[in-house]
């Protein structure tokens, strides 16, 4: 599989990158390709896997958030979230034409103000743990997390082993690759440019460049 | 089935047989003898070959090297981790020691560092009988030739030997992935060694099912200017994280340090104890970093 | 891909002692070779008397629990009572056989302290383990299954005897779990054993090898 994700949380953020290289067989077509997804206010998926499926399932995956929201008033929480998508691959994994989609789920508990990351693979496999990567990045660059990420990271150093990882897996893959980011925190999912020197402060600055298109924007409760 | 048997019960087709005068002649063994299938000169008298029509397609059928072919008979054990890299202080060689057969923990106790001789050592991943016994008979090579021209052979021309040696065999499932690393009169020297004839100097290696995740470590926390020390430490971190995230690779991690007098064994530590002590102190070190301040600290740089 | 039962690694360990059960696993998460997780909580309580272990493909550890939690909830509901080991093991089977033509790789693991009743007032503490597609069996020392079950078998062998008292037991089953954790690549990174006994369940985490 020629993709390539990470999700790393923090002491109130989620960030997650993944690559942007589309294409068929030997050939990249795209090198520009978003595979994040927002699913909702505090809520968004990297995804990678076979192609046509993982356009059909995140799609699949984020109407149903959105018809959740749209019902309820209420954004599913990344805990209820992660299961429901874990539930729709293990049924899937045994039905006639299963969706072969690799993702990592990161949201932000607005309830708990809590990072939350899940890593889900096709079968249905899920692991909630503080930092993932898929594809490519976790063969080289979990022993990078495992060294240099810590409980409580701000987002600057979040960033920081972000860029590690990326640097790794630049130099060691033989396949090149662009990432996109975005990061989730209270305040909802932002696009972080990995080109700034230092992203986090042009977020702070101009938080409305960095907006992401969310499917669901906040609904007005009712009175 | 049986005659496959025959087929495998039977002498191969070798330079020499086994009925050959070699096996008979009692004066020749201890000093006079060779070494398995080397003469007393030193020069292979011919390795046994499956007595077939292709023994090189024979033996892709029943030899499962590369894990690639569960149908075969032969499986060779894999999974390993071993790194090596120059720097200002000289080489570092550090490998992990778990032998695995299937998911089965064969042994924990595993040198994979072969000391060729005091100026060179060769690491050990793939076949585990290929390395040993080609790594040895590389030691015999190079003593000769050091009673022969009066001087030490360089790594490039020991490493040479190697891959003329594994090459001649190649395609007939030889298995092994290797780093000779010494200091010649041209200072510290790293080539990498593997059974498919490839040869290559370089800087910094990492070999085995655990390497890429050495490599996640060995490549975000390197520099040529690092300390003996920090050289060593982060030598055994690599070591560490590959047998933490690697199921075939782990239970402890042997260090050596090549300098200008030959290599130095630095010492043997547990994986998993390691493990605990890096976890405790780098995350109470890196959390410190994070509240103090976030600025300052380049991505390559290696945290204190 | 392999098999199944190997993808994910993992395995769960039950044994009896006098009066008490106990039931252990290990926490590792894997993606064949790679570590994933090490927080893979392989054992599930269904009650304060009884629980039990999914070994085996990590997406049907998750798919499993969930149905067997919404049976044990119905049959709470329906018959106002908790569910025995026993009858849950037949449910636990059962819901396996179900699966008879695509089973669900794991072989669960039971280990439970049946409650007296007039018929039966002194019940003897019970364990059972299964086989993918529901096969059951009820050994009277100690259950084994997962990617490192022959080391376990060989562990437990050596190591169990007749008669517990829950301190042993509770050292008895960390000891086969651990050593036998030690020679499989695919299970370890972290154990948690429950020893079950009449008026309490004692939990403990074990610091086990992390490579």
């Amino acid at each position: 599989m020629g993709d390539c994700s990470f999700g790393i949380t923090g002491k109130d953020f989620v960030i997650l990158a993944s690559d942007m290289n589309a294409g068929r067989g030997i050939i990249k077509m795209k090198s520009d390709e978003n595979k994040i997804r927002a699913l909702g206010p505090h809520l968004a998926m990297a995804y990678g896997g076979e192609t046509g499926d993982t356009e059909q399932f995140t799609d699949y995956v984020e109407r149903n958030m959105r018809l959740y929201h749209i019902r309820n008033h209420n954004a599913l929480l990344p805990p209820a979230a992660s299961a429901w998508i874990r539930r729709q691959l293990a049924q899937s994994l045994r039905s006639r034409k299963p969706y072969a989609v690799n993702l990592l789920l990161g949201g932000f508990d607005t309830t708990t103000s809590l990072p939350h990351l899940y890593w889900i693979d096709y079968l249905g496999t899920k692991a909630d743990i503080p930092y993932a990567a898929h594809g490519f990045g976790m063969y080289v660059a979990l022993s990078t997390m495992d060294k240099w990420w810590f409980e409580g990271m701000p987002k600057e150093k979040g960033v920081e082993l972000l860029r590690k990882c990326i640097n790794e897996v630049q130099s060691r893959i033989v396949v090149q690759f662009n990432f996109n980011c975005i990061l989730i925190d209270a305040d909802g999912v932002h696009q972080l440019d990995l080109s700034a020197s230092d992203p986090i402060a042009d977020l702070s600055r101009a938080p409305e460049k960095a907006e992401v298109e969310v499917p669901n924007p906040i609904i007005a409760a009712p009175a | 089935m049986d005659t496959l048997v025959r087929q495998l019960s039977r002498p191969a087709v070798p330079v020499h047989g086994e009925d050959d005068e070699a096996y008979g002649n009692a004066a020749e063994w201890g000093s006079m003898g060779g070494y398995g299938n080397l003469s007393r000169t030193g020069a292979i008298s011919g390795m046994t070959v499956p007595r077939v029509l292709d023994p090189i397609s024979f033996l892709a059928t029943h030899t499962d090297n590369l894990s690639t072919n569960p149908e075969a008979k032969i499986k060779l054990a894999h999974g390993t981790t071993c790194l090596a890299f120059k720097f200002r202080g000289g080489i570092i060689v550090a490998v992990d020691s778990r032998a695995s057969a299937g998911s089965y923990i064969a042994s924990g106790t595993v040198k994979k560092v072969i000391e060729i001789n005091p100026y060179l050592l060769g690491t050990m991943a793939g076949g585990a009988a290929d390395c040993q016994y080609w790594e040895t008979y590389l030691g015999i090579r190079c003593r000769l030739y050091e009673l022969r021209n009066k001087e030490r052979i360089s790594v490039a021309a020991a490493s040479k030997i190697l891959t003329n040696l594994v090459y001649q065999y190649k395609g007939m499932g030889l298995s092994m992935g290797t780093m000779i690393a010494g200091w010649d009169k041209t200072g510290p020297a790293l080539f990498y060694v593997d059974s498919d004839g490839q040869r290559i100097k370089g800087n910094l290696f990492s070999v085995g099912s655990g390497s890429t995740f050495a490599y996640g470590v060995l490549d975000q926390g390197y520099s040529y200017d690092l300390s003996d020390e920090e050289a060593q430490d982060l030598g055994r971190r690599s070591i560490i994280a590959a047998g933490h995230r690697d199921g075939y690779s782990g239970n402890t991690c042997n260090l050596y340090h090549v300098r200008e007098n030959g290599w130095e064994f630095i010492g043997n530590y547990d994986v998993s104890q390691e493990w605990y002590k890096y976890n405790e102190k780098e995350k109470k070190a890196l959390e410190h970093a994070g509240k103090a301040g976030v600025q300052g600290g380049s991505p390559m740089a290696v945290e204190a | 891909m392999g098999s199944p039962m190997e993808y994910n690694g993992g395995s769960v360990v039950a044994m009896v002692g006098k009066d008490c059960v106990a039931i252990a696993t290990d926490l590792r998460l894997g993606q064949q070779s790679i570590g994933v997780a090490y927080n893979f909580d392989k054992v599930v309580a269904v009650n304060d008397k009884l629980y039990y272990g999914l070994p085996g493909l990590a997406t049907d550890v998750y798919s499993l629990r969930e149905h067997l939690r919404f049976r044990v909830n119905m049959y709470r509901m329906k018959e106002e009572r908790e569910i025995t080991p026993k009858t849950f093991t037949h449910l636990v089977s059962s819901s396996l056989y179900e699966k008879r033509f695509g089973p669900w790789f794991i072989e669960p693991v039971v280990a439970g302290l049946p409650q007296p009743t007039e018929l039966d007032p002194h019940p003897k503490p019970f364990i059972s383990t299964m086989d993918t597609i529901g096969c059951i069996t009820t050994p009277k020392d100690f259950a084994v299954a997962g990617t490192a079950a022959d080391k376990l078998y060989g562990a437990a062998e050596g190591l169990w005897e007749p008669d517990l008292e829950p301190d042993d037991l509770f050292e008895t089953i960390s000891q086969t779990l651990l050593n036998a954790v030690d020679r499989d690549c695919l299970s370890g990174w972290g154990a948690i054993v429950h020893v079950i006994t009449q008026d309490k369940v004692v939990t403990r985490r074990l610091r086990s090898r992390m490579d």
